[in-house]
């Protein structure tokens, strides 16, 4: 009863347009308060610790700053070249190589929005330039988008893994196969819709521009080597005796995969593109200044306005999303306090619930939910209070990760809180309400997608599971 | 739609604090960043590697994110959802939004007393009493001045705490009170910018505490060029 | 109310980090609870909050001393934030077995360690065992050299930084939850733990074989606040610091036997174990040995000699 007085206010706060991290927060303050004996010395210690004590939550700040020096540093134009030269050649080809290049650019950045954003803002002007609507150019980026949080890496499976002690880099692995599985799906959607309607082809520019292009992507594609690599291990040339191609062991963890990529982007932006910093052209289309004839920039660079000021981008959005976290880390906090995921967890198993009727409960919470929360709040609230019920039913971890993030693609584009809606319609130019029209053909994709995931395991389980053996269940 | 950063009247003070702001948020960011990766650096190249940066690294990251929150009210830059207030007229949509300026208040009001409960034992200070409010100061609530930190070093400039708050009884690694030290700054400062940000609301000069979404500024030439091409 | 407290008892939440029913310290807990709640049905009422949903080791002191939790089982290098002294347990080859540590803890100078946080406002009430640590790599472990050159996970702990140098290898700190992905791709080589850790997080898995070296201990101190005692009426306090006890002397007892089984199940894995000579051990007490001289002065001489002399 209590509990259901809770989720009340939170909802009704969030709709009179207090921030949801105050929403959250505020509510979990007062159901303390009332209901039990704690202090509120400790919402100041969750909220402390949130940060201090999370050490898995680091990678999201730094896969956020990754993706800023991406996005600035030109990184993203250049794959959309390569995925153009691969794919622009089909019936609807620039459409497809705009999903192609969210894939790309979503392998190197754990964010949907700033997928949209790197992609989406070239992508879907070009797109128009050629003769598709605003519509549809909108519909695909802002569903292709969402592909970010899927492939890895992902700051919704850091989320996800903190919350429920599940290793980081078996999530990663685990997004692989679905976020192709889930990209190859929207790429045969559009070119069906393409040959239907009879949308334009692009020419045909030859191996030749498809090895320039990959040439002049490669330094920023070459991320995604660095971090799965990095992490996971890579063949090494070792003439140290015997066969020369030897295994290499993996070199950092995944938050530590993080703050190097953030590093890499911004030396790749900084000193081989030079599409920002001192090296960078004075005018547009001038030519940037090479690294010999200023070698000082090797210090002035990480000082420069640039470069400060995709810190502050970056350190801008980790405070936002991190806000919202850790009050709803506050309110997981008071939530236990109050045995409250005890008396969830033997309520459903007392009603007998089997595994399939578990997973369709969650999808819809999760889904329902999406439509007021940001996906990673979101999930700091429901994975505490179903994960306990999943191990009991035998579903595997690494499979409910992968629904939740999928269910939270979805609640990424649809209303009233969609983070791809909002920032689709800033890129393109259009309202709210009509992302959503445009965005619903390829929706009922992901909504298919959702259903293959649910009820299909081994998608999720396949490719960690061979390379890292079954999961372990600790707790 | 963000809110006034700077207005033109008020001028250089503004302007620097802004700059002070924008320069924390970015310096922290930063050091947290290179602090990682010199870790991975000294442990895969040199086989070492430097024991108190994860610790460190993670105390950076909460006065990131706690110094920020405030700044984050002063430029409207916290989600919120917006679609119901949306539908409401001018008036309504103004009532609506004092009445969540006094909930965003009375959050900063507990989360002030909460912070300086939680920090003050550590700093040899009394914290309040009272469950809401605080209705008076405990004086006899014992200090936790003595807890250190598990791994960081403590600074010799610092030493003057351990006569002030720990008997000169001696710190070998930092006290807790240092990093803590951004919980009651942070209420502060939150409660500060949220009063400003009612005032903008009540003279009508804003409209909400919110933003409906993230990345505005990073979307708005691409948006620009798109409505140019329509 | 079959889940929750009745009106008018005193409740006692106990929070630590661990699962209720195959570690040591989750098993103590639970059975702590259990008798609690039928033996002083009516009076008290204890909660447990396992896996560290509630508070992590180092956020439940501080929370303790708010009154947030009342009791806790944190381990014993934990409370070096606070006092020095108990760092005596992180020693290297201070005691031969857990029946060692067993016989110093249960000895006058073990005794008296359980007030040492009096005047901090922390009662020690008991000990609980988790077992003697043993060691683990990607290469097998004979000669401590072996162990030199490696990256080993460490807690945060001086005494361990300070031991893991000492064989020349290389104390690498790291988030708890991340050790065994790193263990795995190798992003560090080795770690220690105790029989029940490395079985429960199967650290086992992605290691060349276990050590039995038994060279450090991790233990843990049941704690509870002074002004929670305090506060309670005193025949109410000496049932439930008596209940402790005998679960503390029930559940150490058996220790010896949850260590043999975690042992034996990680052999039934497939897993090699090996064991050291006289001589071999010897060359690893000798290297390890000189960190104690670091720490002497913290922990004291006498209190060192007190720990050796248990072990006779
Ligand atoms: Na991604
Ligand atoms: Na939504």
């Amino acid at each position: 009863m209590e509990v259901a007085l809770l989720f009340l206010m939170i909802v009704g706060l969030l709709l009179i347009g207090v921030p949801i991290a105050i929403a959250l927060g505020l509510s979990s303050i007062v159901f303390q308060l009332l209901f039990s004996e704690t202090s509120l010395a400790s919402i100041a210690q969750s909220l402390y610790q949130a940060m201090a004590g999370h050490p898995s939550l680091l990678a999201i700040p730094f896969f956020i700053l990754a993706s800023s020096f991406m996005s600035t540093g030109g990184v993203a134009q250049r794959i959309i070249r390569f995925a153009i030269a691969c794919v622009g050649h089909f019936k609807g080809g620039l459409a497809i190589a705009g999903v192609l290049a969210c894939m790309m650019f979503a392998a190197l950045s754990g964010s949907s929005p700033a997928t949209v954003v790197a992609i989406g803002s070239i992508v879907i002007a070009a797109m128009r330039q050629v003769g598709y609507t605003r519509d549809f150019a909108a519909g695909v980026i802002c569903n292709a988008g969402t592909l970010g949080i899927l492939i890895p890496p992902s700051i919704v499976m850091v989320v996800y893994a903190s919350a429920t002690d599940v290793s980081v880099g078996r999530m990663f692995l685990a997004g692989v196969i679905p976020g192709i599985l889930a990209g190859v799906m929207l790429m045969i959607t559009i070119y069906v819709m393409a040959r239907i309607k009879d949308m334009p082809a692009g020419d045909w520019l030859g191996w030749g521009e498809i090895w320039a292009s990959f040439r002049d992507a490669f330094w920023g594609l070459f991320l995604i080597a660095i971090i799965m690599g990095g992490i996971y291990g890579h063949p090494w040339v070792d003439f140290s005796g015997g066969f020369p191609i030897t295994w290499a062991p993996g070199a950092f963890t995944p938050t530590e995969a993080a703050a190097v990529a953030a590093v890499y982007a911004f030396l790749v932006a900084t000193f081989v593109y030079r599409d920002m910093g001192p090296l960078a052209a004075r005018e547009p289309g001038g030519r940037p200044t090479p690294l010999y004839r200023a070698p000082w920039a090797l210090v002035t660079g990480f000082v420069h306005r640039d470069t400060r000021k995709t810190l502050f981008e970056g350190g801008k959005l980790t405070i936002v999303l991190m806000f919202i976290i850790a009050n709803a880390l506050i309110l997981k906090h008071v939530l236990t306090d109050e045995q409250i995921p005890q008396h969830i967890a033997n309520a459903m198993l007392g009603a007998g619930l089997g595994p399939i009727t578990f997973l369709i409960v969650v999808n819809v919470i999760l889904l329902i939910g999406g439509q007021f929360m940001e996906p990673s709040g979101l999930l700091v609230i429901v994975a505490p209070l179903v994960f306990p019920i999943a191990i009991q039913l035998g579903i595997d971890p690494i499979h409910l990760g992968i629904i939740m993030v999928v269910n939270m693609e979805i609640g990424m584009i649809t209303p009233p809180v969609g983070l791809n809606l909002f920032v689709t319609s800033g890129v393109a130019g259009m309202s709210v309400m009509g992302v959503v029209r445009a965005a619903l053909p390829f929706l009922a994709v992901l909504g298919v997608f959702l259903i293959i995931v649910t009820y299909v395991p081994w998608i999720s389980t396949a490719l960690p599971n061979a390379t890292m053996g079954p999961e372990i269940i600790v707790n | 739609m963000n809110a006034v950063h700077t207005k033109p009247g008020r001028g250089r003070l503004a302007r620097i604090v802004e700059e002070f702001e924008e320069g924390i948020i970015a310096f922290l960011l930063g050091a947290m960043t290179l602090l990682t990766c010199t870790n991975v650096i000294m442990r895969y190249g040199f086989n070492s590697s430097i024991i108190w940066s994860l610790e460190t690294v993670l105390v950076l990251f909460a006065w990131l994110v706690l110094f920020g929150i405030a700044y984050g009210f002063k430029i409207t830059a916290h989600l919120g959802v917006d679609a119901v207030i949306n539908l409401l007229p001018p008036r309504g949509r103004r009532v609506v939004a004092l009445i969540a300026c006094a909930a965003s208040l009375a959050y900063g009001i507990l989360l002030l007393k909460g912070a300086w409960d939680y920090w003050a034992p550590f700093a040899d200070l009394p914290k309040t009493t009272g469950t809401w409010l605080p209705t008076g100061f405990d004086t006899q609530a014992r200090t936790t001045s003595y807890f250190e930190t598990d791994q960081i070093p403590m600074f010799d400039w610092l030493r003057f705490l351990e006569g002030w708050i720990n008997y000169d009884e001696r710190y070998s690694k930092m006290p807790r009170v240092i990093p803590y030290l951004i919980l009651p700054i942070s209420a502060v400062l939150i409660l500060f910018r949220l009063i400003q940000a009612t005032i903008r609301v009540w003279k009508g000069e804003s409209d909400s505490l919110i933003v409906s979404h993230e990345a505005e500024e990073a979307v708005a030439d691409a948006a620009h060029l798109n409505r140019e091409l329509s | 109310d079959p889940m929750g407290c009745d009106a008018g008892e005193t409740v006692v939440k106990f929070s630590h980090v661990t699962n209720t029913d195959k570690h040591p310290k989750g098993i103590a807990a639970e059975l702590l609870k259990t008798r609690v709640n039928e033996e002083m049905d009516g009076t008290m009422c204890m909660e447990v909050f396992p896996n560290s949903t509630l508070y992590t080791d180092e956020q439940v002191i501080e929370a303790m001393l708010r009154g947030d939790v009342q009791m806790a089982a944190p381990s014993l290098s934990l409370f070096e934030s606070i006092t020095k002294a108990y760092r005596l347990f992180d020693l290297p080859f201070l005691f031969d077995d857990i029946d060692h540590v067993d016989a110093f803890q249960a000895s006058e100078e073990g005794q008296k360690m359980l007030d040492g946080m009096q005047r901090r406002g922390i009662q020690g009430l008991a000990y609980w065992h988790n077992g003697m640590k043993q060691m683990s790599a990607n290469k097998p472990l004979i000669e401590p050299t072996d162990a030199a050159g490696l990256k080993f996970r460490v807690q945060p702990s001086d005494v361990l930084v300070a031991q893991m140098e000492a064989l020349d290898a290389s104390p690498q700190p790291m988030a708890f939850a991340e050790v065994y992905g790193a263990l795995q791709t190798g992003v560090v080589d080795g770690q220690e733990n105790t029989w029940s850790n490395i079985y429960g997080q199967k650290f086992f898995e992605v290691q060349d074989g276990i050590t039995e070296t038994n060279h450090g201990v991790i233990d843990y101190m049941v704690i509870a606040s002074v002004d929670f005692l305090d506060s309670l009426d005193p025949a109410v306090r000496d049932q439930l610091v008596t209940i402790v006890e005998e679960v503390s002397t029930e559940r150490n007892a058996a220790v010896n036997k949850v260590d043999a089984e975690a042992r034996q199940a990680i052999l039934d894995a497939g897993s090699e174990i090996r064991e050291l000579t006289e001589e071999q051990r010897a060359a690893w007490v000798e290297t390890m040995k000189p960190v104690w001289a670091q720490f002497e002065e913290e922990v004291g001489a006498e209190m060192i000699e007190a720990a050796q002399n248990a072990n006779k």
